[in-house]
């Protein structure tokens, strides 16, 4: 555990070698916690259960992922990286910190500060765009977060038995909530974070934070600094479920689950540009994720397997269109079109991008979310399963139909007729090979720590 | 009358006189002079002896959200050069209006919450959430970049209040780290202010600028 803590001072150093061998690092230590747990540190502060492992997980994961990407990347880039490798570091720890804080409060920290480190790095090419998207992304979710905190307050109120907003201290006096000061920090809870994780109602920041920010930031913040917040959703079902709210939670957590399937389903049908329409599909995926939860059993089962998947879908996704959008200078369908005849390497990974992040046979996507829709189907919610297939299939077609149009149009010379790069291929192949492989079989570990996470939370 | 509740009350009235002020500069030091009365609040709720832990809190909370803060937004707005009226989308008069409304919506919603236990009961939950509901409505109505951040900033001003009657529930590293965070983003707006304020230097006149100039 003592190893975690050498990530807080890092800063500052811009070698893009010494972030991937920080990367690697992360991931060998957290690889070793899935052989031996670390015990609690910091008075039962910082604790890694199976939950916070399966997050740790995946962030260390698109750490390695990025850290190797950016070498390729910044062969290209001129700008210079000081700043975001920094952020990156800063980022790493902080999501490390979410992962392990069993705190509601340093969770909360821990979860801001992930935001505060993260708007530098949307506004990376520094232009209008990127400037007013992160503006955007920080105004929408700072005020989100400050609900969250006014909602970790209503808690501490609706837990003043207990004098501290330790996890295990609330679980354990669960029966002893004051309920309804509990209902008002949850719906302020759920709108806090759901506001982080870009929910259908609050999602207003996503298309353009996604769609101006590079490829590396926005693989982060769909796969990394969104399930962070899904984490703490999670905690609050955690608390739900022991104290008895966890229909009144369910319920919250299924209709907007559902309205974050409808408005992408909707809104990219008519989408153009190709990152927007991949944020798109982050707001329909952490519906499924709020789904699965909301439906309980199965679907939790679901919605933690759905959390490996999407980060590396999103791999897949963000990295190609990423590496498209350094080439081209552009994501826009009219500029960019036929990249088959110019680039095959990288329109074969758009293609496998298309067929994960819609959750297409045989990627783990797909099972995961036949998980859920069978959570749905199990409980009796037939009109919802019904709901969930037809948005899952209209934005399918909505996405195949900007890609296809992307890889088959009419080709478009690029600005700089640049090369493929190795490291850039090397990632995103190796993202595509795990979600395949994860899809047709489920190493014994990951399941075994998938079922003591569903037990954790109980449902 | 305790002095909690005066600057409780004092709390809502700046917040309230925020609305109705048109010049930045007066709004910061509006803004400057609330968070000074909150940072004093901890130390009228231990009755008689001011503990460490009192003293600490409200002289950090004094130092980050008094001075630092404020002396940030000045140094954005002397840099993007900018003391001109803020033009807001309700007019003052109908500010104030819609800003008493709102008062008295926060202390209806309060009379129907009854606090658990040996929780002080005083006006501070109302004045929390009657700072907050202002603070959200100087965000809506203000146009410029600078007032919503003064606007999330008197958000998060009733929100610190409201933190104070549950001073036991959190240890104080934890009320450190909200106040840092808080500063931080305050920190990192500002910034991003400046960006913005750059860029529109660098592509005045140009035709490449989007349509969205408010922020200057």
């Amino acid at each position: 555990m003592g190893a975690l803590v050498v990530w807080l001072p890092a800063k500052a150093m811009f070698r893009l070698w010494l972030l991937w061998a920080m990367s690697l690092g992360h991931a060998l230590v957290v690889a070793s916690f899935w052989l031996r747990r670390p015990v609690p540190e910091w008075q039962g502060y910082l604790v890694l259960d199976p939950l916070g492992l399966i997050l740790l997980s995946v962030v260390s994961l698109l750490f390695l992922f990025v850290s190797f990407f950016m070498i390729g990347y910044f062969q290209h880039e001129h700008s210079g990286n000081r700043t975001f490798t920094s952020c990156l570091f800063c980022l790493l720890s902080m999501m490390t910190l979410v992962s392990v804080s069993y705190h509601m409060g340093l969770l909360w920290v821990a979860i801001e500060t992930t935001t505060l480190f993260s708007a530098p790095l949307i506004s990376f090419h520094r232009n209008w765009e990127t400037l007013e998207a992160t503006w955007k992304y920080l105004l929408v979710c700072s005020v989100g977060i400050a609900l969250a905190l006014m909602g970790t307050f209503f808690l501490a109120i609706a837990a003043h038995d207990a004098h501290t907003l330790l996890l295990p201290a609330i679980l354990n006096g669960a029966s002893s909530l004051s309920l309804n000061w509990l209902k008002l920090s949850v719906i302020f809870l759920f709108v806090g974070y759901g506001c982080k994780m870009g929910l259908a109602p609050m999602h207003s920041w996503k298309p353009k934070a996604y769609g101006h920010a590079t490829g590396m930031v926005t693989v982060l913040m769909a796969g990394g600094l969104t399930q962070c917040s899904f984490l703490a959703l999670i905690r609050v079902s955690q608390i739900c479920y022991k104290s008895g709210l966890s229909d009144f939670y369910a319920s919250i957590l299924i209709f907007t689950g559902i309205l974050s399937l409808v408005v992408p389903a909707i809104f990219l049908l008519g989408e153009k540009n190709i990152k927007r329409s991949f944020a798109f599909s982050s707001v329909e995926h952490m519906g499924l994720l709020v789904l699965g939860l909301g439906l309980g059993g199965v679907g939790i089962f679901g919605a933690l397997f759905h959390m490996i998947n999407n980060a590396l879908a999103k791999v897949v996704m963000f990295l190609t269109a990423g590496s498209m959008a350094q080439k081209y200078g552009s994501s826009n369908a009219h500029e960019v079109r036929g990249v088959i005849h110019i680039y095959p390497v990288t329109c074969v990974f758009l293609l496998l991008g298309l067929l994960a992040g819609t959750g297409m046979f045989p990627f783990a996507t797909f099972h995961s979310e036949l998980l859920i829709i069978n959570a749905a189907i199990i409980t009796k919610h037939y009109t919802l399963a019904g709901i969930i297939i037809l948005c899952l299939a209209v934005i399918f077609i909505g996405i195949a139909r900007l890609v296809l149009e992307f890889v088959y149009g009419k080709p478009t010379e690029p600005v700089l007729a640049k090369k493929e790069n190795l490291f850039i291929n090397i990632t995103i192949a190796s993202a595509a090979v795990m979600l395949l492989v994860l899809g047709l079989w489920m190493p014994a570990p990951l399941n075994r720590v998938l079922h003591e996470a569903v037990a954790l939370i109980g449902a | 009358m305790s002095w909690i509740d005066v600057s409780c009350i004092l709390a809502v009235f700046l917040a309230l006189s925020l609305l109705a002020t048109h010049r930045i500069v007066g709004m910061i030091k509006i803004f400057a002079l609330q968070s000074f009365f909150l940072s004093l609040v901890p130390l009228f709720m231990s009755a008689g002896a001011i503990s460490g832990r009192t003293l600490t809190l409200s002289l950090v909370t004094m130092a980050f959200k008094a001075v630092l803060a404020p002396s940030i937004l000045f140094w954005t707005i002397r840099h993007i050069s900018m003391r001109s009226e803020v033009k807001p989308i309700l007019g003052f008069g109908t500010s104030i209006l819609c800003g008493s409304v709102l008062i008295a919506v926060a202390f209806w919603i309060s009379l129907s919450l009854r606090l658990p236990g040996k929780l002080v009961p005083s006006l501070i939950l109302p004045c929390s959430l009657a700072t907050m509901l202002l603070g959200f409505m100087t965000m809506v109505t203000r146009t410029r970049a600078i007032t919503q951040v003064l606007g999330y900033m008197v958000i998060e001003n009733g929100i610190f209040l409201f933190a104070l009657s549950l001073l036991d529930a959190m240890p104080v590293f934890i009320e450190m780290g909200i106040l840092l965070d808080i500063f931080v983003a305050v920190f990192v707006m500002a910034i991003v202010l400046n960006h913005i304020n750059e860029e529109f230097e660098r592509t005045r006149g140009s035709s490449s600028r989007p349509k969205w100039g408010e922020s200057n």
